[in-house]
């Protein structure tokens, strides 16, 4: 019988630092091994586990730091520095939509809010019967996801769970007849402690940083931190391993190449550098389809002051959501109040006094965050040559999708009217706020599409998903249903890319799922994959 | 499956917005706006007081964030720390920017030398950094109430500007904010999830 032994915290992780201390490794390193992960969040670390449980010799090269939990400071300004992509300030092309993403070891699981969702079964239907993806029927895929959801405590948030912010949600809900309910999350006896954007140093948040890394290193998995892979290695239309970049963290200075040769290459970097390391790979496309489709599941955050204090800040970030208009529409709305720093990417709110006015009433407000589901119109792609091309994210909203973003932000502030806010903030590039809820729809009008719906309503995207779409036809998906990309053997994706159609729920759960899939794929297809031919 | 990213569906000029790139939309909206606007660029400058020297931030891209500084956030009135003295905003700012790609702070050096001539057509050929206080918090609220790339510029710069002076603990008092507590509350740092049983 084998003994594995979980470490008590933390993961090992070589880094930059340890290539440059150890002389052995020098500027250049290479390295052999069966399966090579790129990518370290939800779908990475999940592959990486299933495969190294299943005895597979696993390297994940993770481009961000290791940041391990034991540092977290519970100071957003912070962690936004260290693990966020770019400092948080990762924008589309217009700068004006935000794209918020971690880039550590763990991925964004380390940054979220650990909001758990399945989509709809109707939607899951679909797929499998029009899109000739059966692994997505409810009935078949229920069981996974339950599978995901023990391994990660994920739980329907209980009263004590539920904040001050979305007491009032659930009051406006009341009065509204809207349907609500508590926020499924995987967190493991949640200390309340309101800090999930910054990292949870208590290691209650289930994210990949405390569960799927350890789990896998401890079956034998390494990990590389610091770690840029530049492309993907092709020989014969087949992948065989990828070159990287190793980097310091905090200057960029490169401090090694690496090579690593392997027989299945999993790209999970999520769905912005999935596609533009294909792209930069020159992989075959005969679809045209890498890095289009893309969904951002847009949200505004309505803000809401009370005449009596609130904290809504204390307690756990996300409590409850609307459910209402999941179905029919596509919206998703989640209570919410982050740390006073996040409030400056959620609206403008005026400047010098008034500004110093409104960050004085923080513990009277509350937040509801309103997503929509958009057409999924969105691109990534890479433009320049290898070294020093850039990455272009291209996605403003369409008529249609800035009418579903305002008519979300009405929704959000009649609800907080109905729980008896006097002032609701929207979320515009200019200043505005409602005190009835019958100015309102005269305030909306000042809230206009204008030119391409650029710096009119101020729009986050935690999720995007669908750059790497999976499907049965090579002409018009990226990979196929067991997400081994088209016409290359050996290469798998493992992350939101994969998702075939925009979808209404938070993407994390489903993410996981997939990946499990794709890790459970690889091994039935052991035989064609790897050099041992063991099941 | 369908096509989901078709040909561009707006006719004429607004098509060749779709393929601009982050830095070449900034560049060519920012540039127009620099040319409708500095037209008449004054070549006087009065006596300034040259700010600390900054690692990462041009003496004029200092004195441009200074005076937002003193706008954006008149602390002193309003009993917070002092946005200068106590929370080193622009220093923090300086940090921020040190962590920027090139890109970024190419842009950034674009935005801030744009913000700084903007105001010559409708504040007598002044730099908005030699507006008085009065004048220039009347800048501010005209451009946050601008076009959409005025509203662009002046939201991205006053992101800045307040996200470095609202993150440091220091002003959380006044907020009535707990900051971090894990410690404070002797929350018990549980480490690794258990591995899940077959």
């Amino acid at each position: 019988m084998r003994i594995i032994n979980v470490p008590r915290e933390g993961v090992p992780v070589f880094t930059a630092e340890d290539v440059r201390r150890d002389p052995a490794m020098g500027r250049r390193v290479n390295v052999k091994t069966e399966v090579v992960v790129v990518g370290s969040g939800a779908g990475g670390a999940m592959v990486a586990y299933e495969l190294a449980k299943a005895g597979r010799q696993v390297l994940v090269l993770e481009s961000g730091r290791y940041y391990p939990s034991a540092r977290f400071t519970e100071h957003l300004g912070d962690t936004m520095t260290q693990v966020y992509r770019e400092q948080g300030s990762q924008f589309n092309s217009t700068a004006d939509v935000l794209f918020p993403e971690g880039q550590c070891i763990g991925g964004s699981t380390v940054i979220g809010a650990g909001v758990m969702q399945r989509p709809p079964d109707s939607l899951l239907q679909r797929w499998a019967n029009e899109l000739s993806l059966p692994q997505f029927a409810p009935a078949t895929v229920a069981s996974v996801f339950a599978e995901v959801g023990r391994e990660q405590f994920v739980h329907l948030n209980e009263a004590h769970e539920i904040n001050a912010t979305a007491h009032k949600v659930i009051k406006g809900c009341e009065k509204m007849g809207f349907s609500w309910k508590p926020v499924a999350r995987n967190v493991r006896q949640c200390a309340l402690t309101g800090h999930c954007l910054a990292g949870c140093l208590s290691d209650r948040k289930m994210s990949s940083l405390v569960t799927y890394l350890p789990w896998a290193a401890a079956y034998g998995a390494r990990l590389f931190a610091d770690c840029h892979v530049s492309r993907v290695l092709l020989r014969g239309g087949r992948a065989v391993g990828v070159e990287a970049v190793v980097r310091d963290p905090q200057t960029g200075a490169e401090v090694s190449r690496m090579r690593v040769d392997a027989e299945v290459v999993v790209v999970a970097g999520g769905a912005m550098q999935t596609p533009l390391l294909l792209q930069r790979s020159q992989i075959p496309d005969s679809s045209g389809q890498i890095g289009r489709n893309m969904a951002v599941q847009p949200f505004v955050q309505v803000l809401a002051q009370y005449e009596e204090p609130l904290y809504g800040f204390r307690g756990a970030l996300v409590g409850v959501e609307i459910d209402e208009f999941m179905e029919s529409d596509g919206y998703m709305f989640f209570s919410a109040l982050a740390e006073p720093e996040q409030l400056m990417v959620q609206g403008e709110q005026a400047a010098g006094a008034e500004h110093i006015e409104f960050m004085k009433r923080y513990r009277h407000l509350a937040g509801l965050n309103a997503f929509a589901l958009d057409e999924g119109r969105g691109t990534v792609s890479w433009e320049g040559d290898l070294e020093t091309g850039r990455k272009v994210i291209s996605w403003n909203p369409s008529q249609a999708e800035f009418d579903k973003l305002k008519h979300g932000a009405a929704l959000a502030a009649r609800v907080f009217f109905a729980a008896g806010a006097k002032r609701v903030h929207m979320p515009s590039f200019r200043p505005l706020h409602v005190d009835s809820v019958f100015e309102l729809d005269h305030t909306l009008d000042q809230i206009s599409h204008g030119l391409k719906g650029m710096y009119s309503l101020r729009i986050n995207s935690f999720s995007a998903h669908g750059t790497c779409r999976m499907g049965t036809d090579r002409f018009q998906s990226v990979a196929n249903p067991q997400g081994e990309v088209h016409d290359v053997k050996g290469l798998f994706l493992a992350d939101a890319s994969l998702l075939p159609e925009p979808i209404p729920a938070a993407p994390h759960w489903t993410v996981q799922v997939m990946a499990k899939q794709v890790a459970r794929n690889i091994l039935a297809s052991a035989s064609g994959l790897f050099l041992d031919g063991n099941a | 499956m369908h096509n989901n990213n078709p040909g561009p569906d707006e006719p004429g000029w607004m098509s060749g917005l779709a393929p601009l790139s982050r830095r070449g939309f900034l560049r060519t909206a920012l540039l127009g706006a620099a040319a409708l606007s500095t037209g008449c660029a004054s070549l006087m400058r009065r006596g300034q007081v040259a700010p600390p020297r900054y690692q990462h931030l041009s003496e004029d891209d200092a004195l441009v964030l200074q005076q937002l500084v003193r706008v954006l956030l008149p602390t002193a009135e309003h009993g917070l720390p002092s946005s200068y003295s106590d929370v080193p905003t622009l220093q923090n700012i300086d940090g921020m920017v040190g962590q920027m790609s090139d890109q970024t702070r190419e842009l950034l050096g674009l935005g801030l030398w744009l913000f700084e001539r903007r105001p010559m057509a409708s504040f007598q050929f002044s730099r908005f950094s030699r507006l008085d206080e009065p004048q220039a918090l009347r800048y501010v609220q005209a451009m946050q109430t601008g076009n959409f790339v005025e509203r662009g510029l002046m939201s991205t710069l006053k992101t800045l500007v307040c996200v470095n002076y609202w993150r440091d603990a220091r002003t959380w008092p006044a907020l009535d904010y707990h900051g971090p507590v894990t410690e404070l509350w002797g929350v018990r740092r549980l480490g690794n999830a258990p591995l899940p049983q077959a």
